[in-house]
């Protein structure tokens, strides 16, 4: 895979968060962005009384992938840290809520993007944060020597 | 919602997939029959949702109403942002970027199917 990564400018220097591989990974997270806040905000509007954690969760976990997307397309010094920062919370909370879910069914009535590790996605949600935070390492800028 | 109409849908983007996957294993950025390709199932789409949204305000009440309208009108964002994401840095990666839009409509056609039973 290695030489298939355009490096920006190329010159040997890492290619930037939106480039390569980073263009599939930006997409995905533009997807769940649009699922979980759209998600979100319909349960909000419609039934906030019946599971106000799980969905008041999944629109957090909306924000959370609005955020990483946004910022990984960027790719500037700023949008990498608060990617950085994004992206380890989402890999926090899928774990947390992940786990919340299977041991104590009864706080989470009604499914998030994050209940059993993201099961009703595939668990995608599960491996996103893995691949951004794998993704995030690969392309960070070299120290000049 | 017309359910051969759905799976209709369901079909095409699932060629669309595919062929975004090809396209990116056989290390080509996607070509134009193929853009022409997501352009189409767009229309197709577009077709679904209108559909679907005039027998909504004809009086059909799916059983998540609120849920059924979101999906048709999210459904129709994917595929021209992804053929606009895919544009912008033509490489293999861009025929991965519609397939997962593609698979996206795809699983969003087979939900809204399930969701369209009266309330």
């Amino acid at each position: 895979m290695s030489t298939t990564v355009p490096a920006a400018g190329g010159d040997g220097r890492p290619p930037r968060t939106s480039s390569g591989p980073g263009r599939v990974l930006v997409a995905v997270y533009g997807l769940f962005a649009l699922a979980a806040t759209a998600r979100g905000v319909t349960q909000l509007l419609t039934q906030y009384a019946e599971a106000p954690l799980a969905y008041v969760l999944s629109l957090v976990a909306g924000i959370v992938y609005v955020v990483a997307t946004v910022t990984l397309a960027r790719g500037t010094a700023t949008s990498r840290r608060v990617a950085l920062v994004a992206v380890s919370v989402e890999l926090v909370g899928v774990l947390t809520v992940g786990t919340l879910s299977l041991v104590d069914p009864a706080a989470f009535p009604r499914a998030t993007v994050w209940s059993a590790y993201g099961s009703g996605y595939g668990f995608v949600p599960l491996v996103l944060p893995v691949l951004g935070l794998l993704w995030l390492r690969r392309t960070r800028p070299r120290p000049v020597r | 919602m017309i359910t051969p109409l759905a799976y209709a849908v369901a079909a095409l983007a699932l060629v669309s997939m595919g062929w975004g996957l090809v396209t990116a294993v056989l290390d080509k950025p996607p070509g134009k029959a193929q853009l022409l390709y997501a352009a189409g199932l767009e229309v197709v789409v577009l077709v679904q949702s209108v559909v679907a949204l005039v027998r909504l305000v004809g009086g059909f009440r799916p059983a998540e109403t609120a849920t059924t309208i979101g999906y048709l009108i999210g459904i129709l964002v994917l595929v021209p942002v992804a053929f606009l994401w895919a544009n912008t840095e033509r490489t293999r990666f861009s025929g991965v970027v519609l397939a997962v839009a593609a698979a996206a409509v795809a699983a969003m056609t087979f939900r809204l199917v399930v969701l369209w039973v009266p309330a």
